[in-house]
């Protein structure tokens, strides 16, 4: 008789590898042993296919169910679970179409998805205090940085993927339609959530940059400067608004003068 | 937001609380007892789903079954995932709390899915050594639930019920009662379901599972995904006159009905708990 770990190790092998033999032992020898394991097989990657298709349900109504299956059980195989909590099943799959070089557009949607599903249950945001406003509003911008909250993400992609996005929602409306294939044409997006619900919102590519030095601490006061170099028709304060209305800005840090 | 102290969940029916339904929920509060809900799908720091779970908490007590801790596991416990459990715990004050007589994970790797376990003497102590650490950290008594298998292990000595009831004397823990997995386990393997029921402690019981199951080749499955079976609810009233009026879970996870379907399970299942209390009367 196998140990319980012995026997545990043995079902995983079987499940997983395909290596039958000491876990058929360990069973019943009634000749129901491999239509089990047939069975445990099915179920398990079932499930692991339903949980990929409910943190990437756009991506899994493009490509259909059929193709969706083939890349959930090859993900399966090559990032096995490693946790009870199946929130985070999934987090590698962009970087693993990545690697199988999907098309662009399969692995820029799997990137949206996977920060559309980090935002939507990441910490609550609560509204910037009217004290740090006026402090936006009168400090010197070069003293200025910001802190963005955790429900918020910015992306930047090959491809204008938000368009498929929006169209392909379980509730879009059937008149909304797109072009393919998309244009390849950087993108910047914000994800963040307002109102319970995620929203994804497209930037011009020269506000992205912008946004991307903030994030990385660059002040407001260079950002302003940077502003007509990176895209013609900028506007600072529609930028800060769109942050504000997210509430996308955890803090406004000032610099204190030496 | 004010929310009643937890109380105990009474002897009536219940419902799976699932995000399909959270809208009309809210909307329209239905008339059931009680709602059960796995507490993973509220480990996120925040957004929606904890804004909800708040707000259904001030209307239904709640009981909180988990799926993720892998009580038999060889594997040592995972300490985050316990953690985050009693943090939702202590913030949402379940009457209940329960998981599987069952693992899903070794060698770090997870099925996440509820395997069984062979029932030996080996399997018997390591299942209470977890079962123990788990109350301790929670300090709690959880309700362990018996679940279905498709496998019989060659070496697994000790009967079903015999091993819950000594698992029961050992930790101290309660016992969430599935019928229809009682029922799909003895059709499959041609068991009497009433053995297994005969060697339950009664005042272990204190929550009972019915839901529904789907035929594939010569399995019965315990899908969770169509109404209760007329065999399951005959067992059922057995149970209740046996065991006694317990809170009684139906459970709905996969082919999710309109709300109005799992509410009419729901009064099924008070109407044999109401016939019950009329015979004690």
């Amino acid at each position: 008789m196998p140990t319980l770990c012995d026997l545990q190790q043995a079902f995983s092998d079987s499940i997983f590898d395909g290596t039958h033999a000491a876990v058929t032992a360990a069973m019943a020898a009634d000749g129901s042993a491999q239509r089990s394991i047939a069975l445990y097989r099915r179920l398990i990657r079932n499930n692991f296919v339903q949980v990929l298709s409910i943190t990437y349900p756009v991506l899994h109504r493009l490509v259909g169910e059929g193709h969706f299956r083939v890349l959930a059980r090859g993900y399966l195989t090559h990032a096995p679970s490693t946790s009870g909590d199946l929130f985070l099943y999934g987090r590698h799959f962009p970087a693993w179409l990545q690697q199988l070089d999907a098309p662009p557009l399969t692995r820029e949607l799997a990137r949206l998805e996977w920060a559309c599903h980090e935002v939507h249950q990441a910490a609550d945001s609560s509204p910037l205090s009217p004290d740090q406003l006026q402090a936006m509003a009168t400090a010197d911008p070069s003293r200025i940085t910001l802190q963005f909250h955790q429900a918020v993400r910015f992306l930047s992609l090959s491809l204008p993927v938000h368009r498929v996005w929006q169209a392909l929602q379980a509730d879009a409306s059937p008149d909304l339609s797109i072009d393919l294939p998309l244009p390849d044409e950087q993108t910047g997006l914000i994800v963040a959530r307002s109102g319970g619900a995620v929203q994804v919102i497209p930037l011009a590519w020269g506000e992205y940059r912008l946004l991307e030095a903030l994030s990385r601490g660059a002040n407001v006061g260079s950002i302003e400067q940077m502003a007509p170099e990176a895209e013609v028709g900028f506007h600072f304060t529609r930028l800060m608004a769109t942050l504000l209305s997210v509430q996308a800005i955890g803090e406004i840090c000032v610099k204190e003068w030496e | 937001m004010s929310r009643p102290h937890p109380a105990p969940i009474p002897a009536q029916a219940g419902i799976g609380l699932r995000s399909h339904h959270f809208r009309e929920i809210l909307d329209s509060p239905p008339p059931v007892a009680w709602m059960e809900t796995h507490p993973e799908n509220y480990f996120g720091q925040g957004g929606a789903p904890l804004r909800i779970l708040e707000r259904i908490r001030t209307q239904y007590p709640l009981s909180f079954h988990g799926v993720g801790l892998s009580l038999g596991s060889t594997d040592p416990l995972d300490h985050a995932h316990l953690h985050k459990l009693k943090a939702l715990i202590d913030r949402f004050e379940p009457a209940f709390v329960s998981e599987h007589l069952s693992w899903c994970s070794v060698g770090g790797r997870f099925f996440n899915d509820l395997l069984p376990l062979p029932y030996t003497e080996e399997s018997l102590d390591h299942v209470c050594a977890r079962i123990d650490e788990v109350q301790t950290v929670l300090k709690r008594s959880l309700l362990v639930e018996n679940i279905t298998r498709y496998l019989t292990w060659r070496e697994s000595p000790l009967p079903e019920g015999v091993f819950m009831a000594e698992m029961v004397k050992r930790t101290g823990c309660g016992i969430a009662l599935d019928l229809n997995n009682v029922y799909v386990n003895a059709v499959n393997f041609g068991l009497d379901p009433l053995v297994f029921l005969d060697a339950i402690p009664a005042e272990a019981v204190q929550e009972i599972h019915l839901a529904g199951f789907e035929r594939f080749g010569r399995w019965l499955i315990d899908t969770h995904g169509r109404t209760v079976y007329p065999e399951v609810w005959s067992l059922y009233a057995w149970a209740i006159h046996h065991f006694g009026p317990r809170p009684t879970l139906i459970e709905w996870d996969t082919n999710l009905p309109a709300l109005p379907l799992l509410v009419a399970q729901a009064a099924q299942a008070d109407a044999v708990l109401g016939g019950c209390h009329a015979d004690a009367v």
